[in-house]
């Protein structure tokens, strides 16, 4: 039997936080945790997020993880690997997974943060091996490092979608498209531009009609839908892809509190069944409290608040001392975070269980892009989202967030250096740096950015706008690293592209080169001639394809039969193309000893 | 291919381009291109790629002024990377009298708004400590001057004038030319094609072209040799010219060095073969003023034609004789630079009825009447 003050039942953002309240004062805290690591869906979290410093903001979940456990104390005792069995009226009893035993626990109070899991959607063939719930695929990918496949299709356009899309890219899969069956990108906004700037396609009114495969999935069907969210016959389409990925949502795992006895209401704007909780996360039993997911569907932050509530109302409960300002302070940085918004449904579901308040945010947004030919950022942060870290990191005061964490950001351009510490910072990727003619029809452009390897200073690459489309061509011009993983790479662009340009792309050497000298691949030969150079010579000129110094030796002949395929003419018609001396590259100084040998 | 079009353009070179791209720019689509080979196979694809406003003559200066202004928004404009770069030209002279008449030049230049700096030898030397100034007396250098890609803004005017509607036809040859009382008839190797306005854009085959017409163009076609080297990193960034010294040398953004001469022996003739005295002279001469050179190795030698016309400035406008044939010839060498300005120029004269930008009329074939007055800046 383990007696402790306090028992946590889940170590994420809520148990964590509400751990460090209590082990501060002195109690006897012990986390009960099933996974190999504390931290919850923390562990998983490769990007940075929002909010403002004091919760982390700008730092990344798995960072945040860990700053959390290093703040526990001797106080604290860890059982790993270890589920809550049951919640009895006489004891707790949990498995611990690694001893193979029930351990049977007494605690004076209970903080019930066991989070939530995901919801799943009927569709044929969604038994296949190949379709993961979106938790799935980031513990496999960013904790275990397994890449579940290469062509993935994403089912639901939340936050967590948006999310687990841009890290499958970040590892190296094709995200083939996003489905979401509403009429609206459920996630940010910032999320959404991150994905589509990269080529992903967001189909909206989209939902998924069947998986394709015998053993694995092989592909899927997707379908447009009407307004009823019914399938409208023959606009179904496959894609090719071997993993299928469901971020539809989350549902409270209600199961602990409800066998504990916590009353259970229906609240659809918080996940559904939720426990009834009261302003300092105490259910209708008085050592019963709840936090994080399992308390309402929200995010991180919110559940590291909750968590920190519950520790000061638990440590006071239990040693009697006044924390009365510390829950204030806490109870009003909720208040805070919720006024935006996102959380209206939040504050519309809570308020079942008490009244809501919100504070007022700012709408008006960045209404200049500065002056022209100054090396300065561009905020592209339209959403009131709880969210600061560019006003906080701005080193010379030149970006606000006025009045509430919610409002728009706003840049004083005259106070702005031109640093680019804000585009390092931003959590949503959403600040570029921008400098129209940076060299005589050139542009230059800073993007934030989280890809490796990372591009090479005169690497060429492929401009890309919002969407993901193909705009010119661009070279690297700088590589900024940042300690924080979101490296500024600085590019070069034909002028009038520094308010188009978001994104580039590497472009893909395929592996059969032709031009050994100039690394002309097929792929290019072929481009060039669908974008109309059909002769060997405009190829030449155009490529530089045989121009190295073996003056075409063996690309010559690959290069006309390609032209031949594509054109359906004959080599003979379109001829060989002319040939230059030196027949062999021949150095300056070999002609100036030759000629003084001559003349002898 | 229509049967008949508003305009037809023979030459598919970066004038031709030029011309026609700004004629659909202006609203007139209805516009033929007629290259007998491919697009830049002539005097474009084969010049070094210069871009220079430093000239003797003040239209000169200006017509060059307005090109660089064009040349500065052209990738912008196309969407195609022409790589260019104002790295400035470096124009070094080797005689007195030449350097004496230099000052003036720089004065000229100047008063039409021309930045440009006198330099001495110590001042080049400072600045590229690379180059052997032996011998140089001064030099001139202007940051703006500079050079791109010839064949891909050659590429970039063909593709955003066949964007914009206009018809390009390569591997088509005008064979003979009917002059109607109300246009022309041209006869090609893909059949008959009428046009209400013909313009001769054929550089090297300007007079042939003109001959077709019946009017005389008093130009002639020198070869031109250009050799360029393997590619190393950038660290060259003018165009280093020279009148008295007789050479040009760039660094291309591939790395290659691009260089050439002229030749006072040569014949008037087309002639694509190359000599080996070319590459002899130029590593004896180029290596003593270039010493890094000397370890480079050439990879190619090819040869270009100048259309030289009586005074070596460019002969552009609508003959008198027969109405609505225009030419843009006589180049000189300095067609690829000049391109722009000249065919927003040629575009407006014929869409509006004059020029916009550039006074071109002193450019006129008239002008021949009067004298020649020769531009003396050309290597």
């Amino acid at each position: 039997m383990v007696k402790t003050d306090f028992l946590i039942i889940g170590g994420g953002p809520a148990g964590l936080s509400a751990a460090i309240e209590t082990s501060k004062r002195g109690l006897k805290t012990l986390i009960v945790d099933e996974g190999v690591e504390l931290g919850g869906q923390l562990v998983k979290q490769t990007h940075k997020f929002f909010g403002h410093e004091g919760f982390y903001a700008s730092v990344r979940g798995f960072e945040i993880a860990k700053r959390l456990i290093s703040q526990l104390n001797e106080n604290v005792t860890i059982m790993n690997q270890t589920t809550v069995t049951g919640i009895y009226e006489d004891i707790i009893t949990a498995y611990d997974r690694e001893n193979d035993l029930i351990v049977e626990i007494e605690p004076k109070y209970i903080l019930i943060s066991v989070g939530a899991s995901e919801r799943f959607i009927p569709f044929e063939n969604n038994h296949l091996p190949g379709i993961y719930g979106a938790g799935a695929v980031q513990t496999l990918m960013n904790q275990f490092k397994v890449l579940p496949g290469k062509r993935v299709l994403m089912v639901g356009s939340g936050n967590i979608g948006l999310i687990v899309s841009y890290q499958l890219l970040q590892a190296g899969a094709q995200v083939k498209a996003i489905v979401e069956i509403t009429e609206k990108v459920g996630g940010y906004q910032v999320h959404a531009a991150k994905v589509k700037r990269l080529g992903v396609p967001i189909l909206l009114r989209h939902t998924i009609v069947k998986a394709i495969g015998d053993e694995k999935v092989e592909g899927a069907v997707i379908a447009q839908v009407d307004e009823k969210f019914n399938v409208i016959p023959g606009t179904e389409r496959e894609l090719a892809v071997d993993v299928i990925c469901i971020a539809v949502g989350l549902v409270p795992s209600i199961e602990l509190a409800q066998m504990a006895g916590v009353k259970i209401e229906y609240i659809p704007e918080l996940g559904g069944f939720v426990p009834f909780r009261d302003r300092e996360m105490r259910t209708n039993i008085k050592n019963i409290f709840v936090a994080g997911d399992l308390a309402g569907i929200e995010e991180a932050t919110t559940a590291m608040i909750e968590g920190k509530i519950v520790g000061v109302a638990v440590a006071r409960d239990l040693t009697g001392i006044d924390l009365q300002e510390d829950l204030e302070k806490m109870q009003k940085e909720l208040v805070e975070f919720r006024s935006g918004p996102f959380s209206d449904k939040v504050r519309k579901g809570l308020e079942r269980f008490f009244p809501q308040s919100a504070h007022s945010y700012s709408k008006d947004a960045q209404q200049d892009l500065g002056p022209t030919g100054k090396l300065r950022p561009i905020i592209e942060c339209f959403e009131n989202i709880p969210c600061n870290p560019c006003q906080t990191s701005c080193p010379s005061g030149a970006i606000t967030v006025p009045g509430n964490i919610n409002s728009l950001p706003l840049i004083d351009y005259s106070k702005c250096t031109g640093c680019g510490i804000c585009a390092m910072k931003c959590p949503g990727l959403a600040i570029f740096m921008v400098q129209e003619n940076h060299q005589p029809g050139r542009d230059l452009i800073v993007l934030p950015y989280e890809f490796l390897p990372l591009p090479e200073k005169g690497q060429k690459v492929i401009a890309l706008d919002r969407e993901g489309r193909e705009v010119g061509q661009a070279e690297i011009v700088k590589v900024v690293k940042s300690s924080n993983k979101t490296h500024l790479v600085h590019l070069s662009v034909p002028a009038g592209l520094a308010q188009v340009v978001r994104s580039f792309r590497i472009p893909q050497k395929s592996d059969s080169i032709v031009c050994r000298c100039e690394e002309i691949t097929v792929e290019e030969i072929e481009r060039a001639i669908d974008e109309g150079y059909t002769d060997y010579e405009e190829l030449r000129r155009y490529l530089r394809i045989g121009m190295g110094p073996c003056g075409g030796r063996t690309c010559r002949v690959i290069t006309l039969s390609i032209l031949a395929r594509k054109t359906k003419k004959s080599i003979q018609e379109i001829g060989c193309g002319t040939f230059r001396p030196p027949s062999m590259p021949v150095k300056f100084d070999s002609i100036v000893k030759g000629e003084i040998d001559n003349e002898k | 291919m229509k049967n008949e079009y508003k305009v037809a353009i023979i030459g598919g070179g970066i004038v031709g381009c030029s011309i026609a791209y700004h004629l659909a720019k202006f609203g007139e689509n209805d516009v033929v291109v007629f290259e007998k080979d491919y697009l830049s196979s002539g005097s474009t694809g084969r010049c070094a790629g210069g871009i220079r406003q430093q000239w003797s003559s003040p239209h000169n200066v200006l017509l060059a002024m307005r090109s660089v202004s064009l040349f500065e928004k052209l990738s912008q404009e196309t969407g195609v990377d022409i790589e260019y770069k104002q790295g400035g030209y470096l124009v070094l002279s080797y005689d007195d009298q030449e350097a004496a008449q230099f000052e003036k030049n720089v004065q000229m230049q100047r008063e039409l708004g021309l930045d440009v700096e006198i330099l001495t030898p110590k001042d080049v030397k400072q600045r590229y400590p690379y180059i052997d100034v032996s011998g140089v007396k001064m030099a001139t250098f202007c940051q703006k001057d500079g050079h791109a890609n010839p064949h891909l803004a050659n590429f970039a005017y063909a593709r955003a004038a066949q964007k914009l509607g206009v018809h390009i036809m390569t591997h088509t040859k005008v064979m003979a030319v009917e002059v109607l009382p109300n246009g022309f008839e041209l006869f090609t190797n893909r059949g008959k094609i009428g046009a209400k306005i013909l313009i001769n854009a054929a550089g090297p085959h300007s007079r042939e072209i003109g001959n077709m017409v019946g009017v005389d163009l008093p130009t002639e076609s020198y070869r031109h040799q250009i050799m360029v080297t393997e590619a190393v990193k950038n660290f060259f960034n003018p165009m280093a010219i020279s009148f008295s010294g007789n050479f040009y040398m760039r660094q291309t953004k591939h790395g290659q060095f691009i260089m050439g001469q002229g030749d006072p022996e040569e014949k008037p003739g087309i002639n694509n073969n190359v000599t080996y005295r070319f590459e002899r002279e130029m590593a004896e001469k180029m290596c003593a003023i270039f010493p890094f050179l000397s370890k480079l190795r050439i990879v190619r030698h090819w040869s270009g034609h100048y259309n030289m016309s009586p005074d070596a400035q460019p002969i552009i406008g609508e003959s008198t004789s027969v109405p609505s044939f225009y030419y843009a010839i006589g180049f000189s060498g300095h067609g690829f630079m000049l391109a722009p300005a000249v065919g927003e120029a040629l575009a407006q004269m014929i869409i509006y009825g004059r020029t916009l930008h550039v006074d071109i009329t002193e450019l006129n074939l008239d002008r021949f009447e009067k004298g020649v007055v020769r531009e003396k800046n050309v290597v």
